[in-house]
This record gives structure tokens, C-alpha cells and sequence, in this order.
């Protein structure tokens, strides 16, 4: 009992954040880790630069599926753009009331989306419309629309009011200080609302393997066939998984960048 | 003294786990982990094993039951070793796999010389196993499977390097039973096809494999209204199989000699689903990727809702779901309101795909361990076994069909299950006295010839074993040509059926793709990736089009009111 331990473990506020960081180490670190590994082992777990070459090359498809993910993903962003700036903006324009609409617009969230999903599909079947392209967008759009207005309004909502009022005070009609004040100002919460849409949009593959009866294969799909489907493509599907993650990195790249910008611009 | 008081406390407590524990170490309990597909067992049977087994070694048993739902997946956790399980169910490729892997067991179930005694098997049961009650069933097994799988595997070679046999050969009957089996096929919906005229037979047969293509066989379409009605199984095996099946009998496959140098013309069904080279792969991939605009989509598990449903109006089907959804489908306002099954199984005349799944021992279990294992898969050969088996699951056991029809219980409990009016097997009992079928009312007495589906027992067999009946010269005659939802026993009635063309060497085994297992995956994913992609490019140049005019718009609108506006305070101007 006479030496004393070299290191003495102190109850410090910082403790408490330990647990999670190990579980962040566990769970997000080390797979990722893996699949990084994956992606230079062939079938035989030797180390090779094939899987890269196989997707690359396209002989998978899984350049084409990227590109059409691409475009769906932006479609979708696009539209819930369109659909959701107009209602953020009136959100938080009339701000004494919205509480209760912000809240009908989270509370489907609170259904599960394979459920809201499934009914989605089954209410097209009972509408006779046929499934394919058109209804993989709008079961898109519905789920993901949430995610493109909450961080809208969030925006919107802390907009100093001084500002709009000194445009209005300088001369400019509404359109003016709409243009010139209000967009560059939310300008954070689109960037932000649109990789929050983005992002799910190109990696999902329950909405389209639902809504078009996996007829719409996308990006999604491609990653989930090749860990869950077959047994020797582990190295393709880390491949896909890593350019998945690119995506990733550069749209928060993409998010930092802006919002550093406005901190320049408001000072 | 409150210290010593929470001391005596603690040691009282410590004791009494012990004590605990040595209780249960006194009653040892032989344990048997069950890796099989989900629903791919009758629930009660591993009940009554554990009473069998109590009954034959006189020991104590529990089973536990873990599934997994593709071969894939099993794969993937045995060679890992994730799992601890004394016996899987894979499908014969799967098991082709293991054996190359040398991850197998071998069981000897079946002896070399056909005796059918299992000589080496039940001399390696340990004492506790009671041999006068002990009934060796491996002679119940079909010969017919043991001889589909003889011919197309043959002796497997021993791939894994680090094994000490390796480059040896096996056999896969050595290492194996076989449990269940049943054919690929085409379900589809009766109704519908009656309304577009495609429910003949002879346009049926003439377009084969080419119904999932929309293809008549004449290089015509098979109807408009199947254009978009059809659903794929999303399983890259099956849908490789319909899809060659499908290019040799629409003549796409003519002028084409396979890398072995035998021209496809001349395969067989088992040639053709084995010999997968680049050529052939190239045409597979073409095909899927132009299929995919005659399809509903791909299934994994709602293809049967979506039929029942109307969504889809043909489905590429196992046997045993299509019959489990043929017994849902049942309409009464059909057939004039005589009610009549809305949907059909159909198994091409010219090629078709038939597996098998069996019981085997992986290698990670104690060797001196298998008595539970041999006992439990010796077990579901009783025929009174298989036949419940049968009942609950829809494919067909591997137990023969002649020592089914030979056994009394198993007889009742299709009997039973059918209700067929057979009053000479009305009451069966198991060992304990507890009641396994039943063809009684409530007070006990035989029911009256008017309550029971079928006729009599021997019209039942001929239905049930070799889907048809007996006509005045002893002919056996299909009930429905078109309709194979019956067609339980190929291995029975194949032979015997003179209206039917078909044989046993239609129906092909198909061997793991090997080294080949890649390109088929790279093939099946560029088939799934591409092929009607049209509608994205026209996706992307529509919402291009709306956003130009949307922008368009609000340019138009901004200019408009400026003009206006320039226009108002030039008439203040004036007034001025």
C-alpha cells in the first residue's frame, strides 16, 4: 500500500464525456476503420487497388446508380427548396401562432418512416397510380421535407428584426428587402437545409426499394446489396461506402465554408 | 453487531447460490442449437424430439431454435464463426461451399453400398442410446435426390488451403441429409390471365420462362396488359436460372458455343445452369437489364400480397410459397360461384430448377458430442414426422412418397390435414398416449362421409403424391395441365404421368457459381443499376425545364412591375 498509483483517476467534469467517446470510438471510429481496410482486400483478404479499378470502370453499375442518385437526390432537394423556404419564411414571419404549426410539421417525424412509408405505398395502390420515378420522389420529398424546413426556420426566426425594419426605413419595397436582406441572411439555414435533405436523399434505399418496388435502384441500394445480398463484394460496397462518406465530408465542408463566410460578412 | 449481522446475511446468501448451482449441475441437460430457415419446421416437432430423446437415452434435452434467412447470411456467420450451432439446413449449393471450405462433419447417414442400414452412423452412437428403440430411417430417403445430387456434384474438391485435406474429394451424400425440397416456377394470377386470353395451355407452354420477359415465344409480346405487372425475385441465383432458361428457349442462344466448347443447343437444363462463362454472362446481363421494363419491381417477401393484391400479375416463385399463396387465393365468387383458387403455379414443360436443403454438421461441434444431432436429423425422417413437416411448411419432405403412403400415422396426419374421409385412421395416438390426429367430432364418433373434402384416401394419394387421378385404362391424368401447384412429388410422378412430356432430366440442380461467384454478382448489380434509366435523364430535364420557367416567371414579374412603376412616376413627372 505503500506505492501509490501513478495514475489517479479524477472525477472531473470532464469524465462524464468519456463513456460517450468511447462508444463514438467503438461504434463510428473502428467500423469506419474497417471499411476503409475492406476497400484494398480482395475476396481472398489479399490487399489490391481492384475494387476501386471494378468501380470506377462501371462494370458493377455502380458509377451509373451514383449518377442517378445524383440527380434524384438533387431533384428532391430542389423541390423540397421550392416547398420549403415559402413555409419556413412564413413560419417565422408570423411567429406569435407558428409554434403550432412548426409542431404539425415535426409531428409526423415522430412516426416512423418505414411506417409512413409503407402506408405511403399502400395509399398509391389503392389510387391506382402506377409505382416508379414519380412516387420514389414524392415519398422523398415527404420524408425529407422536415429536415429542409426546421433548419430554415431556425434561421429565419433569429434574423434580427432591426435589420429588415433599417432596409424598409432606407427605401426598399419588398421584393428589395427580401433579395437584399432576408436571403443573404438565411443563406447558413439553406446550405445547412439542403445537405440535410441532400445527403439522406442519395444514401437511402428503403424509400425506393418501397415506392417502385426496388425498380428505382439507387446508391443506397447498390451499398445495401453488396454487404447484405452477397457474400465476396465487401470490397466494392467499402469503395461505395468511402465515396459515400466523400460526399459527406465535402457537403460539411461545403456548410463550414458559408457559415464562415457570413461571420466575415457581419462583422 | 449490526456488521456481523450483514456478514452471517452475505454468507447465508452465498450459500444459497451455491447450493443453486449445484442443484443444476446434479440434473445435466444435453443441449441442441437448431440453425434453420424462419418457419422452416413444424413448431411442435422439437417439443416431442426432447420426449423422444428423453425416451431413448433416457437424458434430458433442450433445443433451441436460431434462423437466418438467406444462404448468404449462414455462410457469412459460419465462416466467420459468430455462431455456435450443432446443425444448419443450407441449400445444397451452400453445402457444396462448406464441404470446399472443409468446415463439414461428415455423417455417413447413407451407406456406400445402399443397404440403407447405417452401419458407420449408428455404430457411432454412444451407450445411452437405447438401439432396440433406436429405427435407423435413412432408407425413407428418396433415391432420387441422392442420385440428382450425385450426378451433379460428384466428388467436391477440398479448396481451403490451410485444411489437411486439402485437394481431397468428397462426397456430398457423405455429408449430408436431405430435409426439404421443391422446384422454381412461375405464379401467377388465373383471373388475369383468363381476361388477356393467355390462359391456354398451349400459349402457356410455348412461352415457358419467357412469361417473366413478356416474351410469347414467337418473338411477339405475351400481352400489353403484362407490361408492367411482373415481379422478379430479388435473389441473383434464381433470377440467373429463369433468365438462361428463358435465353436458350427463345432461340437467343442458338449460334453460341460455351467456353467448354459444347454449343448451348446441345445442354441440358443442369448443363445450362452450371456452365456460366463470360459469353453467356454478357447475354444474362443484357436480357435482365431489358426485362426491367415489363416489371412490377423485385421481391424478397411481398410477392405473394402484391399477386393477391392485383399489383402484380406474375411472380418468379419456390414451390412451397406458390402453393402457401395458391391455398390463400381462394375466391368463392369464382368459377361461377362455385369459388375457385385465383392464383396458379406454373413449372415450365422445357427447363426448370430443382434444390434441395439438408441437415449438416458443421465442424466447430464436439465430435463425441452427436448423439442429439444424429438422433434429431435421424428423427424428421420418420414419416409421421415429415408429413406434419409437410402440412406446416408447403415444400415437400425428403421422405419418399411410398413410405408415407406404407405409414398409418403419417397417413392420419394427411388425413387429418386434407380432410379426407379415411374412416380406418381415425384415431392415432404418439407414445404418450396423446392424441396426433383426429377424425372425430366432438362426441367422439367417425364423421359422416359428406364432411370431408376428398373422397377417399386412394383419390386423395393420387392427388397428392402424383397430381392427378386414375382414368378407366389406369392412365394417370393431370387435374389442370396449366396449374403445377400440385406437383408436390416430381421424383413420384414424373415417370407415371403419360400426358405430361415432362421428366426428371428437365429439372436441373444448380452448383455454386465458384470462382465464377463475382461476375455473376457484377453482372446481377449492372443489371439492376441500369436499363430504364431514360426516365432519369428525363427526370433531371423536366425539373430543369420547371426551374428555368419558374425562374423565368419571377424574372418576368420583377421586370413587369418596374416597367410599371417607371411608367407611374414618369406620369408624376408630368403632372409636375
Amino acid at each position: 500500500m505503500k506505492n501509490k498509483p501513478k495514475f489517479k483517476f479524477r472525477l472531473t467534469r470532464r469524465a462524464f464525456a468519456y463513456p460517450y467517446m468511447i462508444f463514438m470510438l467503438l461504434f463510428v471510429v473502428v467500423p469506419l476503420v474497417i471499411i476503409l481496410i475492406n476497400a484494398f482486400l480482395d475476396d481472398n483478404k489479399q490487399f489490391t487497388f481492384q475494387n476501386f479499378v471494378e468501380f470506377f470502370s462501371d462494370a458493377g453499375g455502380g458509377l451509373t446508380v451514383l449518377g442517378n442518385s445524383l440527380v434524384i437526390g438533387l431533384v428532391t432537394t430542389l423541390i423540397c427548396l421550392v416547398i420549403g423556404y415559402p413555409v419556413a419564411y412564413f413560419l417565422a414571419k408570423y411567429h406569435a401562432s407558428s409554434r403550432v404549426f412548426v409542431l404539425l410539421f415535426i409531428l409526423p417525424m415522430w412516426v416512423n418512416f418505414l411506417i409512413r412509408t409503407l402506408s405511403t405505398k399502400a395509399l398509391f395502390m389503392q389510387l391506382n397510380v402506377p409505382l416508379g420515378m414519380g412516387t420514389v420522389l414524392f415519398g422523398m420529398v415527404y420524408n425529407y421535407l422536415p429536415y429542409m424546413i426546421l433548419p430554415l426556420h431556425t434561421t429565419l426566426v433569429s434574423i434580427d428584426h432591426s435589420y429588415i425594419e433599417a432596409a424598409e426605413d432606407l427605401g426598399a419595397d419588398k421584393m428589395t428587402v427580401f433579395l437584399k436582406t432576408v436571403l443573404p441572411l438565411s443563406l447558413s439555414g439553406i446550405v445547412s437545409g439542403v445537405t440535410m435533405t441532400f445527403i439522406p436523399a442519395i444514401s437511402t434505399f428503403a424509400i425506393s426499394e418501397i415506392l417502385s418496388s426496388s425498380k428505382i435502384f439507387l446508391f443506397g441500394d447498390a451499398i445495401n446489396m453488396h454487404f447484405s445480398k452477397t457474400t465476396n463484394s465487401l470490397g466494392v460496397g467499402s469503395v461505395m461506402s468511402l465515396v459515400m462518406l466523400l460526399l459527406v465530408i465535402l457537403s460539411n465542408v461545403a456548410v463550414n465554408l458559408t457559415s464562415k463566410d457570413e461571420e466575415v460578412s457581419a462583422l | 453487531m449490526k456488521r456481523s449481522v450483514s456478514v452471517i446475511a452475505i454468507l447465508l446468501l452465498c450459500c444459497l447460490v451455491l447450493t443453486a448451482f449445484a442443484a443444476c449441475k446434479q440434473e445435466e441437460v444435453d443441449h441442441l442449437v437448431i440453425y434453420n430457415w424462419a418457419d422452416y419446421i413444424f413448431d411442435q416437432d422439437l417439443e416431442e424430439f426432447e420426449a423422444y430423446y428423453e425416451q431413448v437415452t433416457g437424458r434430458k434435452i433442450e433445443t433451441t431454435y436460431v434462423t437466418f434467412d438467406t444462404n448468404e447470411t449462414m455462410l457469412t456467420r459460419l465462416t466467420r464463426g459468430d455462431t455456435n450451432v450443432d446443425v444448419v439446413c443450407p441449400s445444397e449449393y451452400a453445402i457444396q461451399k462448406l464441404i470446399e471450405l472443409d468446415m463439414l462433419l461428415p455423417m455417413h447417414y447413407f451407406d456406400d453400398d445402399n443397404s440403407n442400414e447405417g452401419k458407420q452412423f449408428t455404430s457411432d452412437l454412444s451407450a445411452n442410446v437405447d438401439k432396440d428403440l433406436y429405427q435407423h430411417n435413412s432408407g425413407n430417403v428418396e433415391q432420387g435426390i441422392l442420385d440428382k445430387v450425385n450426378e451433379t456434384f460428384g466428388s467436391i474438391q477440398v479448396l481451403n488451403e490451410e485444411s489437411a485435406d486439402y485437394g481431397k474429394t468428397r462426397r456430398m451424400t457423405d455429408y449430408f441429409v436431405p430435409y426439404m425440397y421443391g422446384t422454381l416456377g412461375i405464379l401467377y394470377n388465373k383471373v388475369e390471365f383468363a381476361e388477356m386470353g393467355i390462359y391456354d395451355e398451349e400459349i402457356l407452354n410455348q412461352a415457358n420462362w419467357g412469361i417473366l420477359f413478356n416474351d410469347d415465344g414467337n418473338g411477339g409480346t405475351l400481352s400489353d396488359k403484362l407490361t408492367g405487372k411482373i415481379l422478379m425475385k430479388d435473389s441473383i441465383r434464381d433470377s440467373y436460372a429463369a433468365t438462361v432458361f428463358y435465353l436458350k428457349e427463345s432461340g437467343k442462344l442458338d449460334d453460341l458455343v460455351s467456353e467448354s466448347g459444347k454449343p448451348y443447343s446441345e445442354m441440358s437444363a443442369a448443363e445450362l445452369i452450371n456452365a456460366v462463362d463470360d459469353g453467356l454472362l454478357e447475354k444474362v446481363k443484357d436480357a435482365l437489364s431489358a426485362q426491367k421494363e415489363q416489371l412490377f419491381g423485385y421481391e424478397v417477401d411481398f410477392g405473394k400480397d402484391d399477386l393477391l393484391s392485383d399489383n402484380a400479375v406474375v411472380d418468379l416463385a419456390w414451390s412451397g410459397d406458390a402453393m402457401y399463396a395458391v391455398e390463400e387465393s381462394w375466391d368463392d365468387s369464382l368459377n361461377d360461384g362455385e369459388g375457385d383458387y385465383k392464383l396458379g403455379y406454373y413449372v415450365p414443360h422445357t427447363y426448370g430448377n430443382i434444390w434441395f436443403d439438408g441437415w449438416v454438421v458443421p465442424v466447430t461441434r464436439d465430435i463425441t458430442h452427436t448423439d442429439a444431432i444424429k438422433l434429431f436429423i435421424n428423427y424428421l425422417n420418420r414419416p409421421d414426422v415429415a408429413a406434419r413437416n409437410v402440412l406446416e411448411i408447403g415444400y415437400s419432405a425428403a421422405v419418399n412418397a411410398d413410405s408415407i403412403k406404407a405409414d398409418d400415422r403419417a397417413k392420419a396426419i394427411l388425413a387429418e390435414g386434407y380432410s379426407v374421409y379415411a374412416p380406418e385412421l381415425w384415431y392415432v395416438e404418439d407414445e404418450d398416449g396423446n392424441s396426433i390426429a383426429q377424425l372425430v367430432d366432438d362426441s367422439g364418433e367417425p364423421l359422416a362421409e359428406e364432411d370431408y373434402d376428398y373422397g377417399s384416401w386412394d383419390e386423395f394419394e393420387m392427388y397428392f403424391f402424383q397430381n392427378g387421378y386414375e382414368d378407366e385404362e389406369g392412365n394417370v391424368v393431370s387435374y389442370d395441365e396449366i396449374s403445377d401447384s400440385n406437383w408436390r412429388y416430381p421424383f413420384a410422378s414424373a415417370q407415371q404421368h403419360s400426358s405430361d412430356s415432362r421428366s426428371l432430366d428437365s429439372l436441373g440442380v444448380m452448383r455454386d457459381f465458384g470462382d465464377k461467384n463475382h461476375d455473376v454478382v457484377t453482372a446481377w448489380n449492372y443489371a439492376r443499376s441500369t436499363g430504364d434509366t431514360g426516365s432519369t435523364l428525363a427526370l433531371l430535364g423536366w425539373t430543369a425545364l420547371a426551374v428555368a420557367v419558374a425562374v423565368g416567371a419571377v424574372a418576368l414579374a420583377i421586370w413587369l412591375k418596374r416597367v410599371f412603376r417607371h411608367k407611374v412616376r414618369l406620369r408624376d413627372g408630368t403632372k409636375d
